[in-house]
């Protein structure tokens, strides 16, 4: 026991080193090949032609891109965090980002600039489902852009583009009167200045629009964050009433949801690396820095604290319902009964088979497509199923590892079946089970992490909130993990506690001859 | 006490019992015998409904266990089982085997179940052993909690399937001297063994099984020493038999000379005594072959495994033939010099009315 003990901890130190030894490597790694000398000087667009182009994954910039240089080579990444890191690491010569955001970008890292000529021009508006309320709520919104007193749009872009952000005051959303109801407004919150998370909160330009717009129509507003490509199906299936997430109009979205009038029109850029940027932060600063703008700046712990809540949330009712939907279908199908096997086979088959991102996002936008449900619950629901799956299974194969003569000897006591299984037989299952169980809830813990897919801001969205914020590309990742691998640790301790407790070859003389002189 | 009647048990490719119809009565103490795959573990396993058998009918007393109205979980708590196999419930100790059924079943308390159990496990000398696991035990020691663990349910009837076979050599006296012990308390028992010596010794019955039923049922005097039955015979000398018949002049010399030797080696006869038999064979066939015309012959060869003694019977047709007194010289010579004793019979009426019996020696 005492030797397993000093084993564990050795493993997680070894762990915690390497993990610092990745962080050292991504880290140097960037900065050296970032200090590399830059041979092609790229001076505008058409010097762009051949080279390697990153987009973010859902935006319509690569339309432009593909006309305006046939010849660049197209690379799709999730984030602006992710492009940025992608463009200093030189993966990518060149990433396309609207110039408002390329504003802040160049504040936020110094190693970049923007090529001032325009690739596109955009307009952005606002999206509606295609139906009669959709329909409605849309010429409600034309209706508000057109009341609104002139200049209005412009001072709204003055206050969020500018640098000082405590000039960016949001109104309070709580304090609407929701006098018609509540809108629910989809949006992806890695998009600053028009939607960001600031102090626990979304905020930015298109956030106050939203909320002027409910104010003057009288309805009160939720704003659901959430993967910029779950918003379409968001929208489509009626599950929130508008959506505003920087969404430039085009023609092949015009076919599946309705736009309103623009409100806002710009241009879209190319980033690029800036010619001989300086590069001597020293590593500890840099790290100092990082942890700063994680975790300190804007109270963004509370995000994380948030998101580790939801996280353990989801996994421990999965874990808890997961158990127990296992544990009644392996006992309805222990008996051989042809119907209920037929049946779990099927859903087991269907489950298991099934990607869980794809899982969840028919539990969300097809099952409970018209019910007004919570992100956390459908996610209690998916993982619950998939986790039940899991214990199915293991309590198949720890049961059957059980020989037939324990059955035998036990029903030629005069036991019952049901005795003989509760008594004999699980017991001895158990120490089967639980070395698998516990590894199935570590990838538990782990595969919730895509949840941010349907609007629940998990551990991983809140990574990827502060990502898209802070356009740190490592420091919130690797943090993460290390507090997955926090969590991990913490589970995989009280399953361990209860194997040995349950392990009944591990009890006293004094509880196995409990109540009896001897 | 225990009265089966047309007990049929079949699977789907084999039928080990067709139709057994018997009486136990209290006390008796049975040894069932018989040829491996003839049904003993089966009826076993049908009295207390570990199989359900396929058709007949069983009483206890006056309760029929093959009512699927009775409760047989009641009627089980009655029947103790000692299997080939222990089973032991691997995750408890000695002692809690010992008590769990007569406090999960009986509603006694965890002390009384521990006082007896302990009782019991003196009885049948592991009473130290109590706190160990079943895999801290040898094969006997297992088995003889597992007969500690019948025993603490008092049934009123105890079921031993095969209680030596898994069991090294060196360790099956000590359960057979436990099993033993058992058997002078006046306890109905029922013994699947393959220990011809030891099932004579404990038991006031015998069942011995052939043919999908009890084949012969009997004292153990009759049954060892004075079997009626030509199979119980077979079985009690552990004879193994070869049958041969040749019906025309020109047989097949050497697939006949064949087949004597695939026997010999599959009942792992000695070389030596498969050569005599080999060679009286075909001494006697060469005597018969050149004195008669229409040949037809029927041989039976068979082998004691306990004796080490095997007699050919040849019967044959054809007028009056005793080539032990008539015949060539040298052919006879050799028949006399390997036989230890050879008889000729003349029997009126019968197909093969010649009957010579050779008797070889070790």
């Amino acid at each position: 026991m005492k030797k397993k003990t000093i084993g564990k901890s050795t493993i997680l130190f070894l762990l915690a080193a390497v993990l610092v030894g990745i962080l050292i490597v991504l880290k140097e790694s960037v900065i050296c090949t970032a200090s590399e000398q830059n041979d092609h000087v790229i001076d505008s667009l058409s010097d762009l032609n051949g080279k390697r182009i990153g987009i973010q994954t859902g935006t319509s910039f690569d339309a432009a891109v593909r006309e305006k240089m046939p010849e660049a080579h197209l690379e799709y990444y999730n984030g602006k965090a992710d492009l940025l890191a992608a463009l200093i690491g030189k993966k990518i010569d060149a990433f396309i980002v609207d110039e408002a955001v390329a504003q802040i970008l160049i504040r936020e890292s110094k190693y970049v600039v923007y090529l001032p000529e325009y690739l596109d021009s955009y307009d952005f508006a606002p999206i509606f489902p295609k139906t009669r309320d959709g329909e409605q709520l849309r010429n409600q919104f034309n209706a508000f852009l057109e009341h609104l007193p002139e200049g209005t749009l412009d001072d709204l872009s003055v206050k969020w583009f500018s640098e000082n952000e405590a000039d960016k005051t949001m109104p309070d959303i709580s304090r609407l009167e929701a006098k018609k109801g509540v809108l629910k407004l989809a949006t992806e919150s890695g998009y600053a200045p028009f939607e960001y998370m600031r102090d626990g909160k979304v905020v930015g330009y298109d956030m106050e629009l939203a909320a002027m717009f409910c104010e003057y129509s009288g309805y009160g507003l939720d704003i659901i964050d959430m993967n910029f490509d779950g918003i379409l199906p968001a929208i489509q299936t009626s599950k929130c009433d508008f959506a505003l997430a920087g969404i430039s109009i085009t023609p092949e979205r015009a076919e599946s949801v309705l736009f309103s009038k623009p409100n806002f029109s710009g241009g879209t850029v190319a980033m690029i690396l800036k010619e001989n940027a300086e590069y001597n932060d020293s590593f500890w600063d840099s790290i100092i820095e990082s942890f700063n703008k994680t975790f300190i700046r804007e109270n963004r712990w509370q995000l994380f604290q948030k998101g580790i809540m939801t996280t353990l949330l989801i996994t421990i009712f999965a874990v808890l319902f997961g158990t127990a939907l296992g544990f009644v279908v392996f006992m309805s199908c222990r008996n051989g009964n042809p119907v209920a096997n037929i049946i779990t086979q099927f859903f087991m088959w269907l489950i298991q088979g099934m990607p869980m991102v794809v899982l969840l996002m028919i539990l969300f936008y097809v099952i409970f497509g018209s019910v007004a449900i919570n992100g956390v619950l459908v996610a209690i629901i998916g993982f619950t199923l998939t986790f039940g799956a899991s214990v199915f299974g293991l309590l198949k194969t720890g049961v059957g590892a059980v020989g037939i003569g324990q059955y035998e000897g036990a029903y030629a006591l005069g036991y019952s079946e049901r005795q003989t299984f509760y008594k004999i037989i699980l017991p001895q299952a158990m120490p089967f089970v639980l070395p698998a169980y516990k590894g199935e809830i570590v990838s538990l813990i782990k595969s919730t992490a895509i949840v941010g897919y349907i609007a629940v801001q998990d551990l991983t969205k809140i990574g990827d909130i502060v990502r898209g914020r802070t356009y740190e590309a490592f420091f919130p990742l690797i943090a993460i993990t290390v507090i997955y691998f926090a969590l991990e640790t913490l589970v995989g301790f009280g399953v361990g506690r209860i194997s040995v407790n349950i392990n009944p070859k591990r009890r006293k003389e004094s509880e196995i001859l409990k109540g009896i002189k001897h | 006490m225990i009265r089966i009647e047309h007990l049929k048990k079949s699977y789907q490719d084999v039928t080990p019992l067709k139709d057994v119809s018997v009486e136990i009565h209290d006390g008796d103490v049975i040894s069932v015998i018989g040829p491996s795959g003839t049904g003993k573990s089966t009826l076993l396993r049908c009295i207390n409904q570990l199989e359900k058998p396929t058709e007949g009918r069983i009483w206890l007393d006056d309760m029929e266990i093959t009512d699927p109205k009775t409760d047989i979980n009641k009627v089980r708590q009655k029947m103790g089982m000692v299997f080939q196999s222990f089973n032991l419930f691997d995750h408890k100790t000695v002692i809690e085997n010992v008590m769990l059924a007569p406090v999960d079943l009986l509603g006694k308390s965890r002390q009384q179940a521990y006082d007896t159990g302990m009782e019991l496990l003196k009885k049948v000398g592991l009473g130290e052993k109590a706190l160990n696991y079943p895999d801290q035990l040898s094969g006997g020691q297992k088995q003889r909690v597992a007969i500690a663990r019948a025993l603490a349910m008092d049934p009123d009837v105890i079921l031993l399937d095969e209680p030596t076979s898994a069991l090294d050599p060196t360790m099956v006296g000590e359960v057979q001297s436990a099993i033993r012990d058992l058997a002078q308390t006046g306890k109905t028992m029922l013994i699947v063994t393959h220990e011809m010596h030891f099932a004579k010794s404990i038991c006031n019955r015998v069942f011995f099984m052939d043919e999908g039923k009890i084949y012969e049922d009997g004292s153990p005097e009759q049954i060892f020493d004075n079997p009626k039955g030509e199979n119980t015979r077979r079985f009690i000398h552990r004879l193994k038999v070869l049958e041969l018949d040749i019906n025309s002049r020109d047989y097949n010399f050497l697939s006949v000379v064949g087949e004597i030797s695939a026997y010999c080696s599959r009942n792992q006869i000695a070389p030596k005594m498969a050569k005599h038999i080999t060679l009286m064979f075909e001494e006697v066939m060469r005597i018969l072959v050149s004195g008669m015309n229409d040949l037809s012959i029927h041989t039976v060869c068979e082998y004691s495994e306990q004796t080490e003694v095997a007699e050919l019977a040849f019967s044959y047709n054809g007028p009056r033939f005793d080539m032990t007194s008539t015949g060539d010289d040298l052919g006879l010579s050799i028949l006399k010099g390997l036989t230890e004793k050879n008889s000729y019979e003349w029997l009126e009426n019968s197909d093969y009315p010649n009957l010579l019996k050779l008797t070889i020696g070790r």
